[in-house]
Formats: C-alpha cells, structure tokens, sequence
C-alpha cells in the first residue's frame, strides 16, 4: 500500500476519529494528538489493515482502545478531566460554542460514562447502524441499545432540568 | 399533526428503537423553524449533535516518508559517524600522546642510548683484540729471533 492509497482510505475518516478521541479526552489538543498517534499506528500496521474487511470500523476501534487508555493513565496520576461541574464555562471553545443550549449538551455528554458517551457518540452524531457500533466497541447489540436509551434520558433529564430553570 | 407523529418518534428515540431514518426525520424537525413550543426543551439535544458531526480536525496527517527511506537516512548518519570517528581518532594519536606512550618512548630512547654506548665500547674491544693480535705477531717473531740465536749458537759452537 503506498502512502497516497493510504491516505485516500484513511483521511475520509480521519475527521470521526478525532470527533470520537474528543469526545473521551474532552481537550481538542489531546484528541489531535491521539489521532496523529492513531495514524501512525495505522500506517505502521498497513499490511495488515487490508485484511480487514472493515478499516474504518478497525480504525474506530484502535482510537476508542487509545483513548480509554490514556484515560486510565490519567486517572493513575490523579488528573482528572471529567467535568460534573456544569458551571465550569471558563474553557473558550464552550463559549464559542454557547447558544441555545446547545453547549449545555456537550457539557452533559462530558458527564456520562465513557461506554454511553461513545455510543451516544456513534449513534447520534456520526449516525453508525447498531451493527457496525456493534463491532467497533466490540459489544452486542441488544446492550448497546440498552446503553443508548440510558445516555439519551441522562441527556434529556438534565437538558429538561435546566430548561425549567431557565424559564423560572 | 407533525408533533404527534414527533411525539411517538421521540419516545421510542428514547428507548434506543429508531433507526437511522427515523432519527433523521427528529434531526430535520429540530433544526427546522417550526418546532412546536412544548417540543422545543428538545431541540438543543439535535442541533447539539449536528453541530458537534460538524467538528473537524485541523491537524495535518504526518507520515514518515517511508520505511526504506528512514533506515538509508540512518545509514548515512552512522556512516558519517563512523568516518568521524575514526579521523579523529588518528588526528588525536598523533598530537597528544598519552602519559603511558609518552613513557614508552622514552624508554625506547634510553634503551637505543645504551645499545649505542654498548656497542661503542664493543668496536673498543675489538680494536683492543687486534692490538692483541699484534702482540701475538711479535711474540711470533720473538721466536723467529729465538730461532735465529739457535741457529747462529751451534754455529759459534
């Protein structure tokens, strides 16, 4: 595989790896650097990825196993990135992002486990069939439906909460 | 009506049941202009997810040029080291010598002193063997001359 056919397979996904690494690192900066790492890796393995009867699948899989790796490390050494603060508004990318509420979304999918947030992720934003999630969390369907719902309600309770507040 | 059709779409949404069309036809109504007022508390969750697919990364992809490449580049670097080293490990031999060297020289120095004083006394005792010769020559004619007394003593007689 030369470098140019790699990057016609790889770059048209590169962007829903970074949106997925962003989604568990929180930080733009590390998900950009997971994904450089990830392409590395992928280009190293590049023999073996024509095996694969689903790259981009094989793709999402090794930046999810990335991330949730570096977050481990993380939590070893006591840095914690998880948000539950909602009131934490001093990031600018959240400002920028600010309107409508919609920016209160994101703050609420920060909160969620990192399973449901992958999936939420998957599913709702990057609109994958249950199948394909399926294979690139390496789960079955049936619990990765049972993990959506519970995303979905966790987002709608919060989003409901704060839109009453709003109004009164 | 549009919003009871959204209703029923909505809860079986929030069971994890819709499919990919259905979940469309939420995003399409939730981003429109005509959400109905009490839908509308639902409305930031789908426009948060369309913005969010929105998102892109900025970084360029850099790739080692390739592996044949890299590994002639490290070649050359190890080559040149090499060559470095070696050059100025001759260069350095030859201008600083080491306190061990420099006592190995001057030893050798010593040592061709002696052999030279040696031999020169040598070449002295050889000239000293051939004086002997000399005497051993007049001793030899001491005989001759003895020879001679004999001779010229019987003839007295």
């Amino acid at each position: 595989m030369t470098q140019k056919e790699f990057l016609t397979t790889v770059l048209p996904i590169k962007d829903k790896l970074y949106r997925l690494a962003k989604r568990l690192l929180v930080s733009s900066d590390e998900a950009e650097d997971a994904v450089q790492e990830i392409m590395l890796k992928l280009w190293n393995g590049k023999e073996k990825m024509g095996n694969y009867k689903n790259p981009e699948a094989f793709a999402m899989t090794m930046t999810k196993n990335f991330c949730l790796d570096r977050l481990k490390s993380k939590q070893a050494g006591n840095m914690k990135i998880v948000h539950s603060n909602f009131q934490n508004t001093d990031n600018v990318e959240r400002q920028v992002e600010a309107n409508d509420g919609v920016s209160l979304v994101f703050q609420i999918m920060e909160t969620l486990p990192e399973q449901q947030r992958m999936i939420l992720q998957l599913r709702d934003v990057e609109q994958y069939e249950f199948a394909e999630i399926s294979e690139m969390l390496g789960s079955n369907e049936t619990a990765i439906r049972v993990a959506l719902s519970r995303a979905r309600k966790t987002v709608r309770e919060q989003m409901i909460k704060n839109y009453n507040y709003g109004i009164n | 009506m549009e919003s009871t059709r959204i209703e029923r779409l909505l809860d079986t949404y929030f069971e994890g049941n819709t499919t990919l069309a259905e979940e469309a036809t939420l995003r399409d109504y939730f981003t429109g202009r005509e959400v109905a007022e009490h839908l509308a508390p639902y409305a930031p969750m789908f426009k948060g997810f369309v913005q969010a697919q929105q998102e892109e990364s900025t970084s360029e992809v850099k790739l080692p040029q390739s592996g044949f490449k890299v590994k002639s580049w490290w070649y050359s670097i190890a080559a040149t080291i090499l060559v470095a080293v070696t050059v100025g490990s001759i260069v350095f031999s030859n201008r600083g010598l080491s306190q061990e060297e420099q006592e190995a020289i001057a030893a050798l120095k010593q040592t061709k002193e002696a052999m030279m004083l040696l031999s020169s006394n040598l070449n002295k005792g050889t000239e000293n063997v051939a004086y002997l010769n000399e005497f051993a020559k007049g001793s030899s004619t001491i005989k001759h001359i003895n020879q001679f007394k004999e001779t010229t003593d019987k003839i007295l007689k």
